[in-house]
Order: structure tokens, then sequence, then C-alpha cells
């Protein structure tokens, strides 16, 4: 009996974390995908920045995290 | 090694098994960009060569997550909920609590890393690294007879036999049901276990 509950509270629920992590990251790549389709809505396709968000585009240097 | 060591330890090579698979998928990406505009470069092989050593370096990664995570902390649970079903003195018992607490979460942090690990790429390479974690878990004379002092018990230690018969049970009910659901053969860590328990 412990050792089943423990594999249903680890195992199992290690995955429904590591399934809810995932499910809020889709999220996020959704919703920027779906500020990136209206912008291009707004720009006609070009995909150029707007405003503020291009100087922090300018900025943003499109770093890459390492160790 | 401390618990909040431990915890600081999975949590970096989780995160650097991640920093490896991108540059595996970013050298992979200037390959192919780089020999659709110069063709006769011979940059693209050198990083379809570095993707596949970012790929190495990400399994090497993700073996120290189910080293630290999947195998001990899964077998530290195991070891804490055991004494706490037993009758020890208060003072043993709300430090078992307390530890009991995050262990819990450092080995769930193990297998959500897995099981994200697994949903997207093959993990299987793990099966024969089990083994020599396995071994690296835990001290050979945890095996060997040893006298029983069943009064350590009410200060938090189990005897030597009852230490031995939770961690083959929590291997083969928890931890190794565990890597099967992900995919890994369990068979090199059931042979490594009956060597040394039957």
């Amino acid at each position: 009996m412990l050792f089943r509950k423990l594999f249903r509270m680890l195992v199992l629920g290690g995955a429904a974390v590591g399934a809810n992590a995932g499910c809020s990251t889709a999220q996020a790549q959704q919703a920027t995908e779906k500020k990136e389709d209206a912008r291009s809505a707004m720009d006609g396709g070009t995909g150029a920045p707007q405003g503020s968000e291009a100087k922090a585009d300018a900025g943003a240097g499109g770093g890459v995290q390492g160790w | 090694m401390t618990e909040t060591q431990r915890r600081i330890v999975a949590e970096a090579w989780a995160f650097r098994t991640g920093v490896e698979r991108e540059a595996a998928d970013r050298f992979a990406r200037l390959a192919t960009a780089i020999s659709r505009f110069d063709a006769p470069s011979p940059l693209p092989a050198l990083m379809r060569r570095a993707a596949e050593d970012e790929q190495r370096h990400a399994a090497l990664c993700l073996e120290e997550v189910a080293a630290a995570c999947c195998i001990t902390e899964t077998e530290s649970v195991a070891t804490l909920t055991t004494l706490l079903a037993e009758e020890v003195e208060p003072g043993v018992e709300k430090v078992l609590r307390t530890i009991a607490r995050d262990e819990v979460a450092h080995g769930r942090m193990g297998w959500a890393h897995l099981a994200r690990e697994a949903a997207r790429y093959d993990v299987s390479f793990l099966s024969s690294w089990i083994p020599a974690m396995l071994s690296g878990t835990v001290e050979e004379t945890l095996f060997l007879e040893a006298p029983q002092d069943r009064d350590l018990l009410r200060h938090g230690v189990l005897p030597p036999s009852r230490k031995k018969a939770i961690f083959a049970r929590t291997l083969e009910e928890v931890v190794l049901p565990g890597l099967e659901t992900f995919g890994i053969d369990a068979g090199p860590a059931r042979a490594w276990l009956s060597a040394r328990i039957h």
C-alpha cells in the first residue's frame, strides 16, 4: 500500500507537474503566437516591430542562456 | 550533501539538460540555414556534429537528475514514510516530517523533468545507465548481514534488514515501474538488484 501510494504521489504526481508546466508553456506560446498574428495583420505582414517594443527588441540582443 | 544542496544540484542539472537540448536544436537549425546560402561551407557539417555533441551532453545532464531525484529522493521518501509509521521520539518525528515534505518535492521534481524529457525525446538510453546510478546510490554493505538493534528505531534509524527490504521494494514497486512508464527498460536495473538481494 505504501509503495503504491509512493508511486502515485511521486511518479504520477511528478508527471502531472511536468505536464502542467508544459501546458502553461504551451499557453504562453499560443498567446505569443496570437500577439504576433495580430501584429502581422497590423503591419501588413512585414513583421516590423512597433513603437517602444521596437526599442526593447533592439536592446534585447537575442542572448542565449548557458550553464 | 545537505537536502538544500541536493535540491539546488538537481535544479541546476535539469536546467542544463534544457540548455544542451536548445543548443543542439540551434546548431541543427544553423547547419540547415547556412547550407542554403553557402553550400560549399564546411560549417554545416561541423554544426551537425556539434548538435550531436549537445544531445549527448543533454543525456548526461538527464542522468544526473535521474540519479539524484528519481532514485535517491524516491528512496529517501520511502525510508522517511516508513519511519513515520513507527513509534519514534516526538523530536525525531518533527524532524522526519519536515524532511519528508521537502523530499517529496525533490522526488517529484525529478519525475516531472523525466516526464517532460520523455514526451519530447527518446530517453530509453538511460536503461543501461541505471545500474551504475544504483551502485552510486547505496553502499554495498547495505546488502550484507548486520546486527539488528531495534532500539535505534525510535531514534529514526532502521534496522539494516528493514532498510535493505525498503530499498528493494521501493526500487521494485516505485522507481523501476516509474522508469518503465517513460519508456526506460528496467531489465538491467532488475538484474542489478537481483544479484544483490536474492
